[in-house]
């Protein structure tokens, strides 16, 4: 293989615009796979992509293309589109040297597509407009070529039209990439360093290292070694997806592909670390990445005391090729011993949550997300706050700052007003508008992230009627009026169930929890108050009427065998519940807080 | 030692709404062939020692032609009943007539469970049944003049739209008919039933309870002995068969979908008349564990107010109640009581027992 022949390359896009799909179409053509096994989004491997349509883990494989006789090694690194994994994107954008910008014939750019192409710029890519998806009756290339000519700034006749569903275009876009994107550097002198952009456990073979070789070689008899953690290992295997598995005896510099070396545990590797080898060896990693940092914290906790072990394990495996989960041990009064995650956003949260229901078997309990809070103290001190638990007593504090973020909200021009009465309710500073065309916006405000944690996205789309695109950068900390609030059941208080809320918001926020609470917690057999307070001060209140009726009204001969498989169902059902107190809790009453009313 | 014996018969003139028991419209062609393959069964199953307790229920056993009775009567006389025998036998009050008690008489029955469940037309419209108090009054003097003088009457409550004056009503009809026994349900919305096709809903169970409590109250006043979740007996008349079932003891169950109760096995039979009638009869088996049987005595034992004897319990298994169940916190909470040997539950917390057997088992 000529290394000059190499094109590493990634797509991004907003969600939904279609990028898997052309994955696939990609994949198809090259005849990496042929139709038959040709699952639908073949890119997207865990079962949580492929049914929510979203991609989150990256995946890359090698594709083969012949060219003006020449044959051509392609890698194609697949991206998430979701803002929370913006990450993610860096990573993989950090391995290529060009991006295809997928942009829907009939949505135009979206919040995502600004967000990921600046990601792409940044790490000075080659970039490649397409407007896919142009076999849809209400496709309008046309705007869309306007959009991505006057608001993007690319030239009319660089702009490929494709159909990831017919197939349309495809050929051209993957004949564009030979010819724009460049090689990769060739350097098979040098020490060899090579990126680690992702990782997985297998069971039988340990952790699988994802790389990009940048300088060097990795040759099958080499022993490598991991520069962050200074731990070395024999090589067992080495290969590229294309997809299925190909195992090569070595890799050569500009080359994607993974590494087995029988590593036994999931420490040794960082995503970001370089992996140099012995007979070889550099004494400079590469720069990686900066790790991002989480933006909201919640706790994890495993319905059954004995699961915490499990619970561990699980949260490691899911760390070692997810750089952006973070894991501390935690206590709670109520929920026992589990964990204070940190997740780069809601989805995130929600990925993370799944993954450990299906891929582990363990039934969680997850408390609600909370941002970091900056908490300056009378003393001086200033001190993080991730944990409403942690915040300290109201008399030592002096102020509190919360993150604020800039939003890109695009929208149809005449939802501006119901984007700015949203924007208004919470707490938001009004900057600009910018006008897509004439008949859409970019709507830039700056709002405390503890909102975009609660419902402002759910809201967004209703108010919108789901036309909204959404997207947000971090731009630093602002004081706020910020209270925490205690929730009691039975009269007890429920530390897991604290939350900070801002004072204005206090009272209606108390009210839509007690009421949540209510709707979610089953009737037991006595009375129980559920009060939101703000220190020793009641807000809100609401009765769970003690439970009147759970009785088999008869049960005979051939009644028995069937009632007892009732009350196992029953008692099945008790065990996903928390006793907190005297009271029983099921998983869901720690997130219906998060709930609003509307 | 099997002292029990339940025998059903499928066949009715007419589909009840919430009636989740296997049954067929009556059609002559099935019937005697059923009888022929029943019969078969309690010839294979039954060790022709003394029976107890002996229930024909169904469906509506009382459906049948003479002929077929007649036959029915034949398997009947094959089984051994014991001097002091409870047999009951289901009846549908406009089935009753001089001839059919005859029947009975002869068959030995001494005791007649008749299903009236209503007399308000709104609630018997939405059971799919008949009753008119004026007839029943006149049918239940007729059986009494038969001799007699064991008799059970159903009655049902909370059903969609009812009101506690419509229970009250109905409940003060069926006390003029003065029977020994009274069970009272209310509605259960079971799978494969007309009720659950309907997408029937239960009242507000603030509702029930009400009409659940007024019950109970009333039929104390009036010298009735509250002794099972649902069921309410003059005394010394509280229903043998049943209680053989709440104690936990061994049951044959011959017939379409009945269940027993034998050397251990618990099992059921078969709903589907075809294969009943190509003698596949058991459908499933299960041996029960000393874990299920210890269970099963508790979910059973409890639903009889005087409860569960501690003796006794320890006598069958021997093990303490109270090492087997943690039954301790529950009585220090007063939701069990202990008294007399025996452990019950406090009748505060009988319509929510379900959520107290759950801690238990």
């Amino acid at each position: 293989m000529k290394q000059s022949n190499i094109r590493n390359f990634s797509i991004i896009a907003h969600i939904d615009h279609g990028k898997s799909t052309l994955a696939d179409r990609i994949l198809e053509i090259t005849g990496a796979l042929d139709k038959r096994e040709l699952k639908a989004q073949t890119l997207d491997s865990m079962d949580i992509e492929r049914e929510r349509g979203i991609t989150i883990k990256l995946n890359a494989v090698e594709l083969k293309y012949n060219l003006d006789g020449e044959e051509y090694t392609l890698h194609l690194i697949d991206t998430p589109g979701h803002v929370d994994f913006s990450y993610e994107v860096s990573r993989s954008l950090a391995a290529c040297e060009g991006a295809v910008l997928v942009v829907d014939a009939a949505q135009g750019i979206e919040a995502q597509t600004l967000a990921n192409l600046y990601l792409a710029l940044e790490s000075d890519l080659v970039i490649i407009p397409v407007i896919n998806k142009i076999d849809l009756p209400n496709a309008d290339v046309e705007k869309v070529t306007n959009e991505l000519v006057n608001v993007l700034g690319f030239k009319k006749e660089d702009i490929i039209l494709t159909s990831g569903k017919t197939g349309e275009g495809v050929k051209e876009l993957i004949e564009e990439i030979i010819k724009k994107v460049p090689a990769p550097k060739i350097d098979n002198e040098s020490p060899t360093r090579a990126l680690i952009f992702d990782s997985y456990y297998d069971d039988y073979r340990g952790v699988i290292v994802s790389v990009k070789l940048e300088e060097g070689e990795i040759r099958k008899k080499d022993k490598i070694k991991f520069m962050a953690t200074g731990e070395s290992f024999d090589i067992e295997e080495i290969g590229v997806n294309t997809p299925k598995q190909v195992l090569k005896d070595k890799m050569i510099s500009g080359e994607v592909g993974f590494i087995g070396a029988s590593i036994k545990s999931i420490e040794s590797v960082n995503v970001g670390d370089t992996v140099t080898v012995l007979r070889n060896e550099a004494s400079i990693p590469l720069d990686g990445y900066k790790p991002m940092k989480p933006m909201v914290y919640s706790g994890i906790f495993p319905v059954e005391p004995n699961k915490y072990e499990a619970l561990k394990e699980a949260l490691e495996k899911l760390k070692l090729n997810d750089a952006s989960l973070t894991i501390e041990k935690e206590s709670s009064e109520a929920l026992g011993f589990g964990f204070r995650c940190g997740f780069l956003g809601l989805l995130h949260m929600d990925v993370i949550k799944e993954r450990i229901k299906r891929e582990f078997g363990i039934e969680i309990i997850v408390t609600s997300p909370s941002v970091i809070y900056k908490v300056k103290l009378t003393n001086g001190e200033i001190i993080e706050v991730d944990n409403p638990n942690s915040m300290p007593d109201r008399v030592s504090i002096k102020s509190v700052e919360e993150p604020f973020i800039r939003t890109n909200i695009f929208v149809p021009s005449e939802y501006i007003g119901d984007v700015m009465g949203l924007c208004t309710e919470k707490r938001g500073i009004f900057e600009t508008t910018e006008y897509i065309d004439q008949k859409r916006v970019n709507i830039h405000y700056l709002l405390p992230l503890s909102e975009i944690v609660y419902d402002f996205f759910d809201k967004l789309k209703s108010y919108t009627k789901g036309y909204a695109s959404f997207d947000y950068e971090l731009i630093g900390y602002r004081e706020s009026d910020l209270v925490k609030m205690d929730i009691l059941l039975n009269g007890e208080k429920v530390d897991a169930l604290s939350l900070i809320v801002h004072k204005d918001s206090a009272y209606k926020r108390g009210k839509e929890i007690v009421s949540n609470l209510k709707e979610v917690i089953p009737r037991q057999l006595f009375q129980i108050p559920i009060q939101a307070s703000i220190g020793s001060k009641i807000i809100a209140r609401e009765n769970i009427s003690a439970m009147r009726k759970n009785v088999l009204a008869k049960c005979y001969g051939g009644d028995i065998s069937r009632k007892r498989k009732l009350l196992e169902k029953q008692k099945e059902g008790k065990k996903k519940m928390k006793m907190i107190g005297k009271v029983e809790l099921p998983s869901e009453a720690f997130l219906s807080i998060l709930k609003s009313d509307k | 030692m099997v002292k029990s014996m339940y025998i059903h018969i499928p066949f009715c003139k007419s589909i009840c709404s919430y009636c989740d028991f296997a049954k067929i419209l009556y059609n002559e062609k099935y019937v005697m062939p059923y009888l022929e393959k029943l019969k078969n069964e309690v010839i294979d199953a039954y060790d022709g020692k003394e029976i107890n307790t002996l229930y024909i229920g169904g469906g509506t056993p009382s459906c049948l032609e003479e002929t077929e009775l007649i036959y029915l009567s034949e398997i009947i006389k094959t089984i051994k009943l014991s001097d002091t025998y409870e047999f009951t036998f289901e009846c549908n009050i406009e089935d009753i007539s001089p001839d059919l008690l005859i029947l009975l008489k002869d068959m030995k029955v001494n005791r007649l469970s008749i299903g009236i469940e209503s007399f308000n037309k709104c609630k018997l419209d939405f059971m799919n049944r008949k009753a008119d108090f004026k007839d029943v009054q006149q049918k239940i003097n007729l059986v009494r003049s038969y001799g007699f003088d064991n008799i059970n009457l159903d009655l049902m409550y909370g059903l969609p739209g009812e009101t506690l004056k419509d229970t009250k009503k109905d409940l003060k009809y069926i006390l003029k008919l003065n029977p020994e026994h009274i069970s009272t349900y209310s509605l259960i919305i079971e799978d494969h039933t007309m009720c659950k096709i309907r997408s029937d809903e239960n009242i507000d169970p603030e509702e029930e309870i009400k009409m659940y409590e007024y019950i109970v109250k009333t039929l104390k006043k009036k010298g009735y002995n509250h002794y099972e979740v649902s069921n309410f007996s003059k005394s010394g008349y509280q229903s043998k068969h049943n209680m053989t079932y709440w104690n936990n003891e061994e049951y044959y169950g011959f017939g379409l979908g009945a269940s027993g109760y034998i050397e251990g096995f618990r099992y059921d039979n078969t709903k589907n008349l075809d294969a009943y009638l190509l003698s596949k009869y058991r459908e499933s088996e299960v041996l029960m564990s000393k874990s299920d049987m210890m269970e099963n005595e508790v979910m059973l034992g409890l639903r009889k107010m005087e409860g569960i004897n501690l003796q006794e319990f320890f006598d069958k298994y021997e093990i303490n109640m109270q090492d087997a169940f943690p039954i301790k916190p529950l009585i220090k909470n007063k939701e069990l009581i202990y008294k007399d040997g025996y452990v019950y539950i406090n009748p505060k917390y009988i319509y929510v027992m379900n959520e107290l057997l759950l801690k238990l088992i």
